[in-house]
């Protein structure tokens, strides 16, 4: 079939509400229709009854990993603006003292905690 | 009923998929031959003729196979499989446009290593490519109705119910596809 005929048909075979079985039947007799290779069913039966579960449970956790990433990423930045936001509401600026809880220590205090003296 | 070993190919959904259950891999093995096409189409007709694809193809049948105690009957085994070839070929779309947007500008969608069998006129291997390459451009949410309508010769009910869309969506769906494919078949 000539490019431009299947062009046509492949359009024709998107028309209209519901699918012209004839214009289906030209299409597959032209060419378009996808397989799997032949030893397909022997690769899923590998995968499946011997090293399947295996390979599956890597490929399912890598996948969860990175869509659990966006997810906690989010929420770690959240938690550090609803953070920085309660140190302004109760300490009415924002330090670097402040942030880490510092700003009533006296430096002697921390001396004395870190040397043990 | 059945006893394994088996040959399964007149056996009915529901007897398969108790075997299956039961342990009988022949029967498992007659679901794989029943319905690897229809599930080629799908996986293909979404990423492309290509070697990976197979690879998702596979995926389908092993996530079918650990999912079949969920299987009730209340649907076809052919819609319940539909519909895992679906989400699992969609989440893999989804996955590499993120993937691609954080380190290139493109989508992926021109890697393709198309995997055409030899033992074919190169006319049907043309058509074939021609498709391939014109539902590769086309958006992800469009391309599942055109693949659905074009290579499965689905009905707008069935596929309604594969995707678990309003009858209404899937028409214009339909149109906005078809509007897509007019202007890409144009270029190629």
């Amino acid at each position: 079939m000539k490019t431009e005929e299947l062009k046509n048909l492949i359009l024709k075979s998107l028309e209209g509400e519901e699918p012209d079985p004839l214009i289906q039947k030209q299409l597959k007799e032209a060419g378009v229709d996808f397989s799997f290779s032949s030893d397909f069913s022997n690769k899923v039966f590998e995968k499946t009854f011997y090293a399947g579960k295996v390979l599956n449970r890597e490929t399912d956790f890598l996948r969860s990993f990175s869509s659990a990433f966006y997810r906690i990423a989010i929420t770690g930045i959240a938690a550090i603006i609803l953070l920085v936001i309660s140190i302004y509401i109760s300490q009415g600026f924002i330090s670097f003292d402040s942030f880490f809880g510092l700003n009533n220590a006296e430096e002697e205090s921390i001396v004395c905690i870190m040397t043990g003296n | 009923m059945q006893k394994h070993g088996q040959n399964y190919r007149q056996a009915d959904e529901m007897e398969l998929v108790k075997a299956s259950l039961e342990g009988d891999k022949n029967a498992f093995g007659e679901i794989v031959n029943r319905y690897k096409s229809m599930v080629a189409r799908t996986v293909k007709g979404m990423l492309g003729d290509t070697v990976f694809a197979e690879d998702l193809g596979q995926e389908v049948f092993i996530k079918l196979f650990h999912s079949l105690p969920e299987f009730r009957g209340e649907s076809k085994l052919s819609t319940y499989l539909q519909k895992i070839a679906v989400n699992i070929t969609l989440n893999e779309i989804k996955r590499r446009k993120r993937f691609f947007s954080m380190f290139s500008h493109s989508d992926g969608s021109e890697l393709h290593e198309y995997d055409i069998p030899d033992s074919e006129s190169e006319e049907k291997k043309d058509a074939r490519e021609l498709v391939s390459k014109a539902l590769q451009m086309i958006d992800p949410k469009f391309r599942i109705i055109l693949a659905m309508r074009m290579l499965q010769g689905y009905s707008t009910m069935e596929t309604a119910e594969i995707l678990g869309l309003p009858v209404g969506t899937v028409l214009s769906r339909l149109s906005r596809g078809q509007e897509q494919m007019k202007k890409i078949l144009k270029g190629l």
